[in-house]
């Protein structure tokens, strides 16, 4: 809002008193247009407007007195006022969809899953393992709260020189060795396999959409095998959505991004979406996110060697689909042998989560979504 | 709350409706200084309090910072909750002598007989163009007075909420306003007379690998650096301390021993400045957890320059990438 301050009336007179506005908020005025008349120890003055706008406010009523000076009545719209007497003020306000944000904190510290750092130890002692040559990594602490001492330091050198340098894990492959591990701990794990007959496909298809897409189906097929499941509390989330972790391989270890939502998507939209977690993997740009709320997942080596194999099921997740490499077999075609493209298919399943029956039946419907033409 | 209380505003904008809702809800709050009533300061902070509240509860005083402290202290003592604003901070020295050997210490002073529920505004920091002794961010000086409580906002919501506490807190608070902020975020607040709690910090951000600590005007840099490391795949836990005293040193600490590595970030410059203070806790009371030095982001150790070397002077949000960078390495 802009203000219209109560002029000077002209007659050195610091006060007025309100006698009758003529105009009221919402009111649109022009120039010079009468707007309050008030009065003054002299006369009575009829205030103009010194511009056209719309009354946004009128400060005071009849009987007030306002001084020389005091903000009389406000226009609509910003004002010329700039908000401070010296430098300037930023003003943002807004995005560009002309919101305004939210402010998201939390009071006091964030509550915390993650345990406190591991590897805790002093300066003195983290000095010793670097001249040593010691990772704290491979090290657990014997010292009060899991404290790494001078010993265990030396402990750890000595080992290693029995054993020769052993170059400790790190980024991808550390945390691909603790989730396969974990991963073993926990889930029961089944296989089953199936050889599909891919002869009726186009020239050119796109097999990883093929097997995204056939997922897709056999998830509506068998719900039980889309889901989250935990171990500890034994409960399951079956889950609408399809989230599909596509396992890729990379020199620095297993990398699984998610494509998300695929039964609800073009296949154009996923294929775009997949080069892009591709392509952030081969960059190393991908964030954490992109990694996180796979409720299935796709191994596909079949550009690799291999037919059939027993992927590991990483919890929550229950179930993995592996696809091995496509070769010519003898396969009998109304009764006769004939020689066509075979996809080799593995679903790997948690039996905590779900029967013999309900993974059979989602293989079933996965391998009739891949037949089709 | 119904999404009808929520309205869009600025952080001056929210100083005005928090000023607005307790002065009228409790009729010992009155407001004073220089230029506050007729023309509703200098910011705009108290535009409308006269209007709604009479010259009786909202004075202009004269051009005398030690009138502005001084008679603050006789109104909270005798039952009024004066909110007095000094129109930049660097203006407040005037008014140390009341602050810091009355007001501070009243309560002490009279064994509890007198206490003083006074909170002094005042806009500070730079980043506005303005003139080198309205620019500056002198927090330490205040944070290092016992019986005071500094505290200083850095969102609209925060701004609300943390002035509505300062002026209901019993003893005097020094409500600092970084007026780079004024008007640089609007966001939506309610007017719900809700008060934030005093003395404890707000997490912004959570994250794993580094706590980025700071307060007022770096706020908004260190939200930027933190989300430019996000696409690096480094996770910033970023806490706006708020209060920088008493200092919550139980979130602060609880955070770096999380992520083993701090980053404090203050425009203020760094000779006993209150990330000292800060790097000192965490060094008597976290070491063992950290995995690397506690780093510091901050002005330097003169005045502020005129503005065209504004910028050079303030963090930035490379400074703050750089610095955590530098933390990670090891």
């Amino acid at each position: 809002m802009k203000t219209f301050k109560l002029p000077d009336l002209g007659e050195g007179l610091p006060e007025a008193e309100i006698v009758e506005w003529h105009v009221k908020p919402g009111d649109t005025v022009e120039v010079d247009q009468t707007v309050v008349s008030v009065e003054t120890a002299k006369a009575i003055v009829e205030v103009p407007s010194p511009e056209a706008g719309t009354i946004a406010k009128l400060y005071g009523e009849p009987g007030d007195i306002i001084h020389t000076g005091e903000p009389l009545l406000a226009f609509e719209g910003e004002g010329g006022d700039s908000g401070t007497v010296v430098g300037e003020l930023k003003t943002s306000g807004k995005d560009k969809k002309g919101k305004a944000g939210q402010d998201q904190f939390i009071i006091g510290a964030a509550p915390s899953s993650k345990r406190a750092r591991a590897n805790r130890a002093t300066p003195g002692v983290r000095a010793l393992a670097e001249r040593l040559g010691v990772s704290l990594e491979q090290i657990k602490g014997s010292g009060p709260g899991g404290l790494i001492t001078n010993d265990d330091v030396h402990r750890q050198a000595s080992h290693q020189k029995k054993l020769g340098d052993a170059e400790p894990l790190r980024g991808t492959r550390r945390t691909m060795a603790k989730n396969m591990a974990l991963s073993h701990a926990q889930v029961v794990p089944v296989s089953i396999f199936e050889d599909v007959d891919i002869g009726a496909w186009k020239e050119g298809a796109d097999i990883t959409m093929r097997l995204v897409q056939a997922i897709g189906v056999a998830c509506e097929a068998a719900p039980e095998l889309n889901c989250w499941f935990d171990g500890d509390n034994l409960s399951r989330r079956l889950l609408e959505e399809v989230h599909v972790g596509i396992a890729v391989d990379t020199p620095e270890g297993l990398f699984v991004p998610v494509l998300r939502d695929i039964t609800h998507r073009s296949l154009k939209d996923l294929r775009q979406g997949l080069e892009n977690l591709r392509e952030a993997v081969a960059t190393r740009k991908i964030p954490p996110r992109e990694m996180q709320g796979a409720t299935i997942t796709l191994s596909n080596f079949g550009t690799m060697t291999g037919q059939y194999a027993n992927p590991v099921v990483t919890p929550p997740q229950v179930a993995i689909i592996g696809a091995g490499r496509i070769r010519e077999k003898v396969v009998p075609v109304d009764g006769k042998p004939a020689v066509r493209p075979v996809l080799p298919v593995s679903l790997t399943f948690d039996h905590r989560a779900a029967t013999g029956g309900e993974a059979s039946r989602f293989l079933g419907a996965l391998v009739e979504a891949l037949a089709n033409s | 709350m119904s999404k009808s209380d929520l309205r869009d505003m600025t952080l001056v904008e929210a100083v005005n409706m928090a000023l607005h809702w307790e002065m009228e809800h409790d009729e010992t709050v009155v407001v004073l200084g220089e230029d506050i009533a007729t023309n509703g300061g200098v910011f705009r902070a108290t535009v409308g309090l006269k209007e709604a509240f009479g010259f009786k509860r909202v004075m202009d005083t004269p051009l005398a910072e030690n009138l502005i402290a001084g008679t603050s202290i006789g109104m909270a003592t005798q039952g009024l909750k004066p909110v007095a604003e000094f129109q930049f901070m660097g203006f407040i020295y005037a008014g140390m002598e009341q602050i810091v050997s009355h007001a501070a210490r009243m309560r002490n002073r009279t064994r509890g007989r007198l206490h003083c529920p006074i909170v002094y505004r005042a806009p500070f920091g730079g980043g506005i163009h303005a003139p080198e002794h309205h620019s500056e961010s002198t927090e330490a000086l205040f944070a290092h007075i016992p019986g005071l409580r500094v505290v200083i906002p850095s969102s609209p919501q925060r701004a609300y909420g943390l002035l509505l506490a300062a002026i209901r807190n019993p003893d005097p608070v020094i409500f600092l306003e970084p007026k780079r902020l004024y008007r640089a975020v609007t966001q939506s607040v309610a007017n719900n007379g809700e008060a934030l709690p005093l003395d404890t910090c707000f997490t912004l951000r959570e994250g794993d690998d580094v706590t980025l600590i700071t307060w007022g005007p770096c706020v908004m840099e260190t939200l930027q650096a933190a989300d430019k490391l996000s696409h690096q795949g480094v996770t910033c836990e970023v806490i706006d301390v708020a209060t920088i005293s008493p200092l919550d040193r139980e979130t602060l600490l609880c955070s770096v021993a999380k992520t083993g590595r701090a980053v404090i970030v203050h425009e203020a410059c760094r000779n006993g400045g209150v990330g000292a203070e800060i790097a000192a806790s965490i060094a008597e009371n976290a070491f063992l957890d950290l995995q690397a030095p506690v780093v510091r982001v901050t002005g330097y150790d003169t005045v502020m320059p005129y503005y065209r070397n504004e910028d050079a002077y303030l963090p930035q949000v490379d400074d703050i990438v750089e610095a955590v960078e530098q933390v990670i390495a090891l």
